[in-house]
């Protein structure tokens, strides 16, 4: 069994707005468990909770139900705290810092002695890219930037929790990639990683188990492969006709012209077998079969069109 | 303490590279230089026009400054969102309001002090000492700025900053007129002098800052001939400290409560 680092259980957060106290629901019911070791992907569409979440497990919203707690401790804890990096949404730091001065403030505030600092920052700066825009106040950093010098704060406490909340967000595809190998680079120097993200491609390269929030609930939480290889959506087969005679194919099947040759796709269920025994029997080539298995993408929409229809 | 300490030194730092810091700084210092000019246009009364000035230029950019401190460096953390990368930090949420609060004092004591350099110059260019009552009644201010700030973090830990410079505002200005508002009180029947000096209780008695023209003991208080003596100084310096303490306190009690969304 391994240890759990993070767990949410039962989080909810009621939000009053206005004079009339309209409420409104951010986050109903959250509930999950992030191990050790791991990279935990928090996904969910925009306005499902996501950030709701990790603020009340920061200790910087109170939830209206529900307990939050952070390396086995009640949230907020200040020695868990120690432990523990986070990476808020849109991040925006003191614009008058420059990066090393806005890094020795945050070793300040981990209680990082003095002469750790300086190297530790300088370090970090390297490691998130940014040596080039050392000395330069943060007023004149791109959105980017301002997420990479976000991610190298995270770090400054050395923590073994790092949490970031949307940390691909404006970010283009090279910077990216950075962040998935800076994530994957965490994990191999034993911290765990939480990460919120509406970006799904990321995730599938990341992840090693995944929570999805839909308007404020929880529906899945476990590893991204069980997650998905659950359903077999159908098998895809290609074929050349050559001289051949293609047989009649099974009910459900449908047929389209690509550059490869003629593509059959099969409905779950199928029996595949029987059906390339009759293709390869008429005389025509197999190109290729391919299972068709749920992508994350599939998984979302359907849960995202679950969740619409109840 | 070296977190709370981060936080402050960060606090004045922020302000010494604000512009707006700067202007209202400039503006003192022409107010102050001023005076040697309009000293000139007196008869024989050059050095107590200077001082009265200077006084005056201190005192009123010392508040204007103070509450612009108070409101802007605290309502900033929570406007830019700084506050969430800084409060998940291992520190306690009442260190930060502590840190931010000591930064701003740093950042009032520095403005009182090159306001008063520049007065001790003007005196000095018209061949009179900065002495004793001066440096008292610029002690004076400083701990009435010290006290108008802790009232607008106050404030500003619960409302807009618009709202709270307002309130810190109109603390200064019923503050500094409480004799008036309790002599006003006694003249307006027994309901309304309930009412007023309730009122006086509650809001701090920043006159006791600003004692020139005030009859402390048997005499007339004044600046250029007898001015309050050190029992006065200290009794009104721990006045303002306690006062700012307990507001920072109810300061601090409203951080610890609050969601930073
Ligand atoms: N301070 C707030 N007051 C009222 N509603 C809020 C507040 N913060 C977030 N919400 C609402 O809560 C929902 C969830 O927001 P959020 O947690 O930011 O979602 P996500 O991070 O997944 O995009 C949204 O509908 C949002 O409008
Ligand atoms: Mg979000």
């Amino acid at each position: 069994m391994s240890e759990i680092v993070l767990r949410a259980d039962g989080l909810a957060k009621t939000f009053r707005l206005g004079f009339l106290r309209k409420r409104i629901e951010a986050v109903r019911e959250a509930t999950f468990d992030v191990q050790r070791g791991e990279i935990f992907g928090y996904l969910g569409p925009n306005g499902s909770g996501k950030t709701t979440t990790l603020k009340m497990l920061m200790g910087l919203v109170f939830p209206t139900r529900g307990r939050a707690e952070v390396l086995g401790r009640p949230v907020p804890n200040r020695e868990a705290k120690r432990r523990l990096g986070y990476l808020p949404e849109s991040p925006y730091f003191y614009e008058y810092l420059a990066p090393e001065e806005f890094l020795d403030l945050v070793g300040a505030l981990c209680d990082v002695p003095r002469a750790i600092r300086r190297e530790r920052a300088a370090k970090l700066i390297a490691r998130v890219g940014l040596e080039q825009a050392r000395g330069r106040p943060l007023r004149k950093f791109s959105k980017g930037m301002l997420q990479r010098i976000g991610i190298a704060q995270a770090l400054m406490g050395d923590p073994e929790l790092v949490v970031l909340d949307e940390p691909m967000t404006g970010l283009d595809p090279l910077g990216r990639k950075e962040i998935r190998d800076l994530m994957l680079e965490l994990r191999r120097e034993g911290r765990t990683v939480v990460y919120s993200t509406h970006i799904l491609p990321d995730v599938e390269m990341t992840c090693d188990r995944v929570a999805m929030i839909f308007a404020g609930r929880i529906r899945s939480v476990g590893p991204l492969a069980e997650l998905l290889t659950a359903r077999l959506l159908s098998t895809e087969v290609c074929l050349s006709p050559g001289a051949g005679t293609l047989p009649p194919l099974p009910a459900g099947a449908t047929t389209r012209q690509s550059p490869d040759g003629l593509l059959v796709d099969l409905p779950e269920g199928t029996d595949v077998d029987a059906c390339l025994r009759a293709v390869l029997a008429g005389g025509c080539h197999v190109l290729s079969v391919t299972p068709r298995r749920e992508s994350l993408e599939d998984l979302f929409l359907r849960q995202a069109a679950e969740k619409g229809a109840a | 303490m070296n977190r709370v300490i981060a936080i402050a030194w960060n606090t004045f730092r922020e302000a010494v590279r604000n512009k707006i810091l700067y202007s209202l700084l400039f503006f003192a210092v022409l107010i102050i230089l001023s005076a040697l000019a309009i000293g000139n246009l007196t008869l024989h009364e050059e050095v107590r026009t200077i001082r009265d000035i200077g006084l005056f230029g201190i005192d009123l950019f010392g508040v204007i400054i103070a509450i612009f401190v108070g409101v802007n460096l605290l309502y900033k953390e929570l406007d830019l969102k700084t506050v969430y990368t800084i409060l998940p930090k291992p520190l306690h949420r009442w260190e930060f309001v502590f840190g931010k609060w000591l930064g701003m004092l740093l950042t009032l004591a520095v403005q009182i002090s090159v306001m008063g350099i520049v007065l001790a110059a003007v005196l000095a260019a018209q061949g009179a000492r900065f002495d004793l009552p001066t440096a008292k009644a610029v002690w004076l201010l400083f701990v009435n700025v010290m006290l108008v700030t802790s009232i607008a973090v106050f404030f500003s830990a619960f409302s807009s900053p618009f709202l709270s410079g307002f309130f810190a505002l109109g603390c200064f200005v019923v503050g500094r007129s409480v004799p008036d508002i309790r002599a006003l009180g006694e003249k307006l029947g027994p309901a309304a002098n309930a009412v007023l000096n309730m009122l006086c209780d509650l809001i701090p008695n920043l006159h006791l800052f600003y004692p020139s023209g005030a009859i402390v003991g048997a005499e007339e208080v004044s600046v250029h001939r007898q001015f309050v003596g050190s029992d006065y100084i200290l009794s009104a310096t721990g006045y303002g400290v306690a006062y700012s303490f307990i507001v920072l306190l109810l300061a601090m009690l409203i951080f610890r409560k609050r969601d930073f969304v």
